[in-house]
């Protein structure tokens, strides 16, 4: 158990020091990676920074991927707030855009997580978790 | 991966609507997850690519997206996933494939035009399916 947590924190610190370089989540970062001190509070600072954290690139190719899925012309603004619902998709076309990211980004999305994906953050979010595990 | 198909089996009967639409979810995500499996059989890189056979299957089931008897959902599934496991286990032949799902998606419904106004609705639902 202890060495899980020594090996689990240690590479929240590797790759908290990789999103140090990102603009985006850079004040984040730096503060989930000075709470590091009991186990315990360890998690809820993981669980912040997963929230906040999804490079732009990635939400660039989700919004493509939906964009295309659902045939929308340019015009339509797609960003990252936009829920699936409102942009036209029923829920196939929702699990199918799950699929076609699945295969975008070579990751495998389990049911829980699916259910609970609404709008173009949350996939891209997802997606982030998902490739940093492996 | 065909032998994985092999069991995927309907349970008989869905106890709600809402259980039937998570079964076709299921279904849906199983065979689009052996879309890779399956344009390595049959070698379908010239003609087609994921995507496109991930929008065939998903108009296919589109075309049933009216009915609300789950035990009409559960047939349906189950013959879905009979056909899914033809496919992926080699049952079929490509030609089969190419014809039923990759060519001639779109000139189904469209080539009415005003040519056949006088035609019966016998014949203008001829290609989509026999009843």
């Amino acid at each position: 158990m202890a060495s899980f947590t020594a090996s689990s924190v240690s590479f929240s610190a590797v790759s908290c020091s990789f999103k140090q370089n990102k603009v985006s989540s850079l004040g984040k970062a730096s503060l989930s990676f000075s709470g590091n001190g009991s186990p315990s509070r360890r998690l809820p600072a993981l669980r912040f920074r997963v929230s906040c954290a999804a490079k732009p690139e990635t939400v660039n190719k989700v919004v493509d991927i939906v964009r295309k899925q659902l045939a929308l012309p340019a015009d339509r603004d797609v960003s990252g707030e936009s829920k699936f619902a409102t942009l036209g998709a029923d829920s196939l076309d929702t699990v199918e855009i799950v699929m076609g990211l699945e295969e975008e980004f070579g990751i495998s999305v389990e049911e829980e997580s699916a259910q609970s994906i609404t709008t173009v953050q949350d996939a891209a979010d997802l997606i982030e978790k998902l490739l940093e595990k492996k | 991966m065909a032998s994985t198909m092999k069991y995927v089996r309907v349970p008989p009967n869905s106890a709600s609507l809402a259980e039937a639409r998570q079964r076709v979810f299921e279904f849906f995500k199983t065979a689009c997850r052996s879309i890779p499996s399956i344009m390595e059989i049959y070698t379908l890189d010239d003609v087609t690519s994921p995507s496109q056979l991930r929008s065939v299957i998903s108009s296919e089931i589109r075309k049933n997206a009216h009915i609300t008897n789950p035990k009409v959902i559960d047939m349906l599934l189950f013959k879905g996933t009979e056909e899914l496991c033809n496919i992926v286990e080699h049952s079929k032949q490509r030609h089969h494939i190419l014809g039923q799902y990759v060519l001639n998606r779109e000139d189904r419904t469209h080539d009415i035009g005003n040519k056949d106004q006088g035609a019966s609705d016998f014949l203008k639902s001829f290609y989509k399916s026999n009843y």
